[in-house]
């Protein structure tokens, strides 16, 4: 159980992260994908500076936790939670993203980017990729786990659900899915597109045991890290993290406009304000 | 190397892969194999090798996806099925997970070609396109089932992913002495001699050349049989090698003409300016083929030995 230094220490690093964000939509010339971005900004915050086992300095330790990041288009959001751990260096990712020869462009890619556990980009592929990874730590006796943060938008893709059949089936409590839950996609919400809900009960239908949980809560999403099952279960768990897209910034919250984005220098400045007055830091 | 087509042996394609991944199991720890509710021929691999062994279900693209993953791991998976659902339904997996990764997976299906009686859905007549338009992807034919086992053992060493296209897979002809061919990767086989013609080929029609090039050995005209066992990367010297020294070329081929080796071969010579005097594919025409035995329906459509006896007549 995590103290509330450690909470509030997580939430400084969310602050952070979300700040850098609107920095980063406003100077890059292209758009970043902010609103899923801002989403999931505390469940990545408490991945890479909590719960999960990794080194900045030996990014291939054998022992460390696994994340594949399905929702790739979120790349800059795992960028900026990787750096503020120690895995690159922000101003790189500021002033290179996007660009020629960056290792940093809108969809992670492992080749460019080693830190990256897997390229991701094309929806509803990471869950399978995990079930290979997961397997292979089971097979090798390890006792990592590996995490696959999907959005609620790609578990569509047929691949998901091919891939949550076999992980119940091959019994991989060793792998931990989340579901950023943030109801929206690229056009419209998830529900007027196409019916989700029950949502919960698909999973659980699939073998799988689920949690569900205020996403944007620092303290929910870490108690809900913190009752992963242990490795060695054999059935998965789902942590559905129900969230809101653009969280933080008030014109793009629960807005269909903002799944992916540049601001100009007004809107920036305003962003700015949204999230430090959202976390009591403004004037007003 | 020696042909021994001539003997009539045949074998089954499935058993060697079925066996040699028994066999290279125990030698690799680190080997695993990944099926979609397929690999009979794996009876013996999953008694022993269970650990290693993952069948997703009928689900390509999860098994495609697994492999990646395991193959992220340091694992080097074969994932065994049926090509047309490999190469199609899962293309997208074996892009992005696997070939924009660079990841050590070896694809391994069977169907490839006009080989049987299952229709359309079942045969795999656009498989060699979609292969060679990946990148990083080496793409492999197999003609003779003793080619398997070799193949697969040298696969351990390459880096990237490797796509092994089958015939039918279970009664093929034998056409080289096993244990006398030093398979190189990358590198066609000449398996019949001759300076008139070239007929270039793969896969489960290559014995169709053969016969087709000994008959008109006793009519007096020299045929060279290249067997382009590699379709990525391609063998440029030897195709550039047999265009000067032969002119006239053919490709046979058990897959659609317009989009196999026939089109990579022109490719090659009109980048490289060497131009033949003539120039003939045959292979499956823009056509979903009916039903029927591979030999039946290599003649309804024009690329069995006789065609191909016709096609080399009419160039000289």
């Amino acid at each position: 159980m995590a103290d509330k230094q450690t909470i509030d220490s997580l939430k400084e690093k969310a602050y952070e992260m979300r700040k850098m964000l609107v920095e980063l939509c406003c100077d890059y010339t292209g758009n970043i994908h902010i609103g899923g971005d801002l989403s999931m900004t505390e469940m990545l915050i408490a991945l890479y500076h909590y719960a999960m086992n990794v080194d900045p300095k030996d990014i291939k330790m054998p022992t460390r936790d696994r994340f594949i990041l399905s929702k790739g288009h979120g790349a800059a959001g795992m960028y900026i939670a990787m750096a503020l751990r120690g895995f690159f260096d922000y101003d790189t990712i500021f002033k290179t993203y996007g660009k020629l020869d960056s290792a940093f462009g809108m969809h992670p890619c492992k080749v460019q980017l080693p830190g990256v556990e897997s390229s991701s980009g094309s929806l509803g592929q990471g869950l399978a990729i995990a079930v290979g990874m997961a397997a292979s730590a089971r097979q090798k006796g390890q006792k990592h786990r590996v995490y696959c943060l999907m959005g609620d938008g790609e578990t569509c893709e047929g691949e998901v659900w091919e891939a949550a059949l076999s992980t119940s089936s091959f019994g991989l409590g060793n792998l931990v899915g989340i579901v950023d839950r943030n109801k929206l996609m690229m056009t419209n919400t998830t529900e007027d597109n196409i019916v989700m809900e029950p949502y919960a009960d698909k999973w659980r239908a699939f073998g799988w045991d689920v949690v569900e949980f205020d996403g944007n809560d620092m303290e929910q999403v870490v108690a809900a890290l913190d009752n992963v099952p242990d490795t060695g279960s054999s059935k998965p768990v789902v942590l559905l993290s129900h969230t809101v897209k653009g969280k933080g910034v008030s014109f793009m919250e629960n807005t269909i406009g903002w799944h992916a984005g540049s601001l100009n220098t007004e809107q920036a400045e305003k962003a700015l304000l949204d999230i430090e007055e959202s976390y009591g830091r403004g004037n007003a | 190397m020696a042909v021994i087509y001539n003997e009539g042996k045949r074998a089954s394609g499935r058993k060697a892969a079925g066996n040699a991944l028994y066999d290279m199991a125990g030698k690799y720890d680190n080997l695993w194999v990944v099926v979609a509710d397929t690999g009979g021929a794996l009876g013996a691999y999953k008694k022993e090798y269970k650990g290693r062994f993952l069948d997703v279900g009928i689900a390509e693209q999860a098994a495609l996806g697994a492999a990646a993953g395991l193959a992220l791991e340091g694992n080097i998976p074969f994932v065994f099925g049926m090509l047309p659902f490999l190469a199609l339904r899962s293309a997208e997996q074996l892009r992005t997970a696997i070939c924009y990764q660079n990841l050590p997976v070896r694809i391994i299906g069977t169907g490839g070609g006009l080989v049987g009686p299952t229709g359309s859905t079942h045969l795999s007549m656009e498989d060699i396109a979609v292969a060679k338009s990946m990148v990083n992807l080496t793409v492999i034919a197999i003609s003779d089932p003793n080619m398997v086992k070799p193949i697969l053992e040298k696969s351990m060493a390459h880096p990237g992913p490797i796509f092994i296209r089958l015939g039918y897979g279970a009664d093929d002809p034998v056409l080289y002495d096993p244990g006398s061919v030093d398979y190189m990767i990358g590198k066609g086989l000449t398996i019949h001699e001759g300076n008139d013609v070239t007929i270039f080929t793969y896969g489960a029609v290559t014995f169709e050349a053969l016969e087709a090039a000994e008959t008109l050995k006793n009519e007096g005209v020299g045929v060279r049989v290249i067997d382009m066992f590699t379709l990525k990367p391609l063998d440029k010297e030897l195709i550039v090698k047999a265009v000067k020294e032969t002119g006239k070329i053919v490709v046979l081929e058990d897959h659609l003409m317009s989009c196999g080796l026939a089109n990579s071969i022109a490719d090659v010579c009109v980048e490289s300016g060497v131009y033949p005097r003539a120039f003939k594919r045959l292979g499956i025409p823009e056509v979903y083929a009916g039903f029927g035995a591979g030999k039946e329906l290599r003649k309804k459509y024009g690329y069995d030995t006789a065609a191909t006896l016709a096609a080399v007549k009419e160039m000289l």
